[in-house]
């Protein structure tokens, strides 16, 4: 077995803000930020289920209720992120269809799978590909901001056709659910401890 | 005179205090003598490659000179139309605030209130935040608020998304273009320039040499 040294095996805490590292094994407060500091965020475990089976919930409305309804010359059609897609695919615009795709669907879906998979990972003391595993945090820690796509192109798109009966966009109630979403899965990762993953393996 | 005694101190100062005599990665927590690498390479953790440091020369007057321009720039991007839309010969533009006003008179508030967040008030936040750190690290001002400003920047930091509004505008263009005739006005301009501002301040602000600058400014 190789022998690893992290810095709370030599009894050294890293500020989560500053990285500053304080001689400590308990919970304290940084000299250098004064923000509090302890070893591990092990009490967001729970935090971070509970932003996940939130996100999970509120995943399933955001995808059944329309996001957006569309009005032109007295006609209204509602769409849902994926007939948004469909419409844009039809309209033979499939790069763009793609990168909606990517963004409002594939992303969260992954994320909140990824970040189920982290808990288990660390709650059962899984030996894993840790290398891989990191790297998903990191995916995941970066490519949540960029679910937003679909929430700012409803809001302009709001903001700018806005025309009575000619033509009318307005958001519907999947835009909240999926708001909801995006910000309870970036602050689930947010919350959890990636050095977690590190912890409890063997080589 | 005072100049002077401050540059021979400045030496003394780096090696007296024993501030980060090691360093731990954040995140595989793996203890590290600190790096120190030349300006412009990078420092990664080698056990789990974290990107540890990535300093830059002039990194301080740079963030100031780069975040004094972003606050410059959020003015017009702000209050300047971005796009006008032509459709069945009603016209009407845009700016960044008229999607938050329409969501919230559709009573979508939540949204409203997020997207108002994310594409306006904390870009601004994020840019005077970076603008008062730098300033008062490149005077040399020791500051009690400078801690907490440098926090606070760092949590803001994720939640600010000009980018990914950016692509929200090229999709709802993409959307539009078919049916309706669209110009882009001055403030569209701007936002991109903010937009590369923006980007070009995240690439400078190396947080591990703004978190050392502050604790010697601070010892001192």
């Amino acid at each position: 077995m190789k022998l690893i040294k992290t810095a709370l095996a030599q009894g050294f805490i890293r500020c989560h803000d500053c990285g500053y590292l304080i001689k400590s094994k308990v919970q304290c407060l940084c000299p250098v930020c004064k923000s509090s500091v302890s070893a591990r965020r092990h009490q967001n475990l729970h935090l971070t289920t509970a932003l996940i089976i939130s996100s999970f919930c509120l995943y399933i409305p955001a995808n059944i209720y329309p996001i957006m309804a569309v009005t032109e010359l007295g006609v209204t059609a509602r769409h849902t992120i994926a007939g948004g897609i469909m419409v844009l695919i039809q309209k033979d615009m499939v790069p763009i269809a793609i990168l909606v795709l990517v963004a409002s669907i594939l992303v969260p879906l992954m994320k909140l799978l990824g970040i189920t998979l982290l808990l288990l990972c660390v709650h059962y003391r899984w030996q894993v590909n840790v290398h891989l595993f990191t790297r998903m945090y990191r995916i995941i820690a970066f490519v949540g901001r960029w679910s937003m796509l679909d929430i700012f192109m409803i809001s302009i798109l709001v903001g700018l056709v806005n025309m009575g009966g000619v033509a009318n966009v307005i958001a519907g109630p999947a835009a909240t659910a999926f708001a909801a979403v995006v910000v309870l899965t970036m602050f689930a990762a947010k919350s959890f401890d990636p050095r977690l993953i590190w912890d409890h393996q063997l080589t | 005179m005072a100049k002077t005694a401050l540059l021979f101190l400045w030496p003394c100062a780096f090696s007296l205090v024993p501030v980060y005599a090691f360093e731990a990665c954040p995140e595989c927590d793996l203890l590290l003598n600190p790096a120190e690498p030349e300006h412009g390479d990078k420092a990664h953790c080698p056990r789990c490659g974290y990107l540890l440091q990535r300093p830059h020369k002039h990194s301080i007057e740079r963030t100031l000179a780069l975040s004094l321009a972003g606050l410059i720039l959020i003015v017009p991007a702000n209050l300047l139309p971005m796009i006008a839309v032509k459709l069945l010969g009603n016209s009407q533009d845009g700016n960044l605030w008229s999607g938050v006003l329409a969501l919230f008179n559709e009573e979508m508030w939540a949204v409203a209130v997020l997207v108002m967040l994310s594409s306006v008030l904390l870009p601004l936040v994020n840019m005077g935040l970076a603008f008062v750190i730098s300033l008062h690290l490149f005077i040399k001002k020791p500051s009690n608020y400078l801690i907490f400003w440098m926090r606070w920047y760092q949590h803001l930091n994720e939640w600010a998304m000009i980018e990914v509004y950016a692509l929200g505008i090229i999709v709802a263009w993409v959307k539009l273009a078919d049916d309706a005739d669209i110009r882009f006005g001055f403030g569209l301009y701007a936002f991109v320039g903010l937009l590369i501002v923006n980007a070009m301040l995240a690439n400078e602000l190396d947080c591990y040499t703004f978190w050392q600058r502050i604790s010697q400014l601070s010892k001192k």
